[in-house]
């Protein structure tokens, strides 16, 4: 199997994760898209590991899925702390209602 | 099977712990602070917490001091610590030191817990060092992101503030597209070359069949690209002046040194050292960039009334001039560049800290009218501002002249007199703006202005003057980056001394 369809397929990945990143406003999606582009790297990293017949790539490969994973955890704890910020006001009030 | 595991032994690699002790010291305090943190004394939190981060720091420091002129290859070939990772981790936890005494009286470490605000700054201060050290593309991947992902949770660290965690998301968002990138770029110069330690790639470009491969040269460029978002060079630079803005101000100003240190050391590491002989394809592509980068960074300030956002844009102007260092791929270049990072610490660090005291002192914000009349009322924080923007500007006597006079010697020297030229006149438009934050804190009086205006609204009665002080170790820190940037302006041979030890760490340019 010739490396050049996974790299193409790597390719497209990358491009579609990239174009996600720029026009989506969500930031979830956003997120989502990073993990794309970080996933087309993966994948050009483990068929270039084929290619070359060493491990190197397969075990970069690994550490960047923890590495994304960390990302991510991030970016869901901001975006969570950015939609509790409105939350208190809102909970507030509900005391106030109950006396 | 006890056989068996008896017979299977893993075979670790040898560990030189004395050259990996600072960053062991980085990690272990920050494991320690973040458990000290958790203490429910308020007392242990707001002072053993930050008391004890500055001893970390120091232990990381003297440790750097120990292994000076000690270059060691560590974790078989995944590290190298040598002079240049070492000046550079020094700036870094210099930087770090400052940061954690400019956020004693701070919100962000309040909000956030102390424990974890240090702890977190502790981390990503050890991403600096392993990725300045990085020799192969994972520990550089690791570091880059051990010195990020912390980060981006400090810009929100002050949960209460919309701006901040803005600033922190967008960070997030914008770095990890740069990272993406960067690993992607990764990739394919390991496809290319078939090897991701650095060496193997030099071994794999020096044979000169490699050079015109479309696989390496695009993995060339996107790593660039990555590395150029971590560095804020235009057209990669848009996130800067919001996440400045945005993030809590001893923050910025942490990163904005420390950074830049940390990714422009790579810069030089990879580009200088494995894809040197590439230079001919990435120097004139890199030398454009620059010159966007001065002019966007420089035009963009001018029109800048929030002091953070003048500066963010003014950082951007800078890592221009520092690009130029790093593409001609001389020794000389190598050494400006060392030499620049280290006095942009003094520069930037000085007028942080004197935006940092007036942010607390009046309702100004960081805008420059909280500067308006500083110089008869605080002389003490109006001196280290003004050091600081004319050693920005490249004013003869402080250390930014220095710096710039050896920048462009090192252009000119690499053939790259055009870029000189720009840099020059980039320089000549940023007097504008840096002298404008000068000429409002000495020419206009400050009567009726920093007395009149109230605090806070609503503020209490016992906030009438300015006579609310920020607190002595900011006008500290403030005085003393000030004075370094006099001192190693008159007498710059110490650091300069320092900076070519550090040129002396890659071994494949002339």
């Amino acid at each position: 199997m010739a490396i050049g369809w996974y790299l193409v397929v790597s390719a497209l990945i990358f491009c579609i994760g990239a174009g996600g990143v720029l026009t989506r406003r969500n930031p979830l999606v956003i997120l989502l898209c990073l993990e794309l582009m970080l996933n087309a790297a993966n994948l050009a990293l483990v068929a270039f590991a084929r290619m070359h017949g060493g491990e190197d790539g397969q075990i970069f490969a690994l550490i960047v899925m923890v590495v994304a994973a960390c990302e991510v955890t991030v970016g869901l704890g901001l975006i969570v702390a950015l939609y509790r910020r409105r939350l208190p006001i809102d909970v507030d009030e509900l005391h106030e209602l109950q006396g | 099977m006890n056989a068996l595991l008896a017979v299977a032994q893993i075979k670790g690699p040898h560990l030189d712990w004395a050259g990996l002790s600072p960053l062991i010291a980085l990690l272990g305090g920050a494991v320690t602070v973040l458990l000290l943190g958790l203490l429910r004394n308020r007392l242990v939190r707001r002072i053993c917490v930050p008391l004890l981060t500055m001893l970390v720091l120091a232990a990381a420091a003297g440790l750097s001091i120990w292994r000076w002129h000690h270059a060691a290859t560590l974790v078989s070939g995944a590290l190298r610590v040598d002079d240049l990772s070492l000046l550079l981790g020094l700036v870094a936890i210099a930087a770090a030191a400052a940061c954690v005494l400019l956020s004693l009286r701070a919100a962000a470490p309040a909000v956030a817990g102390e424990g974890e605000y240090h702890a977190l700054l502790l981390s990503t201060v050890s991403g600096m060092v392993v990725l300045l050290a990085a020799q192969n593309f994972v520990t550089l991947f690791l570091g880059f992101e051990l010195l990020s992902i912390p980060l981006y949770v400090l810009c929100g660290s002050e949960l209460r503030r919309r701006g901040s965690l803005e600033s922190g998301l967008k960070y997030l968002i914008v770095g990890s597209v740069g990272s993406a990138t960067l690993l992607y770029g990764l990739a394919l110069i390991y496809g290319a070359t078939g090897s991701t330690d650095f060496s193997g790639v030099a071994a794999a470009l020096s044979s000169g069949s490699l050079a015109s491969d479309p696989l390496l040269l695009t993995g060339v460029a996107l790593t660039a690209a990555g590395l150029c978002f971590k560095c804020s060079v235009a057209p990669f630079h848009q996130w800067t002046p919001d996440v400045y803005q945005g993030a809590p101000t001893p923050i910025t100003a942490f990163q904005a040194v420390a950074t830049k240190a940390a990714a422009f050391g790579i810069f030089l590491r990879l580009f200088d050292g494995a894809l040197i002989n590439a230079q001919p394809s990435w120097g004139p592509i890199l030398a454009a960039l620059a010159a966007i980068t001065i002019i966007v960074g420089n035009v963009g300030a001018l029109g800048q009334s929030s002091l953070k956002r003048m500066l963010a844009y003014s950082s951007v102007a800078q890592a221009g001039y520092m690009l130029g260092g790093v593409l001609v791929s001389t020794r000389l270049g190598l050494q400006a560049t060392v030499f620049y990072l280290a006095i942009y610490l003094f520069m930037n660090m000085a007028a942080f800290a004197v935006i940092v005291a007036r942010e607390r002192e009046t309702g100004e914000g960081d805008d420059i009218a909280g500067m308006v009349g500083l110089g008869s009322s605080r002389p003490l924080l109006a001196w280290p501002m003004t050091l600081a923007m004319l050693s920005l500007a490249g004013i003869p006597a402080t250390a930014g002249f220095i710096g710039k006079v050896y920048l462009i010697d090192a252009l000119v020297d690499g053939g790259y007199a055009w870029l000189a030229v720009v840099l020059v006149v980039g320089s000549m438009i940023s007097l504008a703006y840096y002298l404008r934050v000068v000429a409002a804190m000495w020419m206009r009086p400050s009567a009726g202005v920093a007395g009149a205006r109230p605090i806070m609204a609503g503020g209490s009665a016992e906030a009438p003057t300015a006579t609310r002080l920020s607190g002595l170790e900011v006008s500290v820190v403030a005085a003393l980056f000030g004075a370094a940037t006099l001192v190693f302006g008159i007498v710059p041979s110490p650091l300069l001394s320092l900076a070519r030890d550090a040129g002396k760490a890659l071994t494949g340019i002339f």
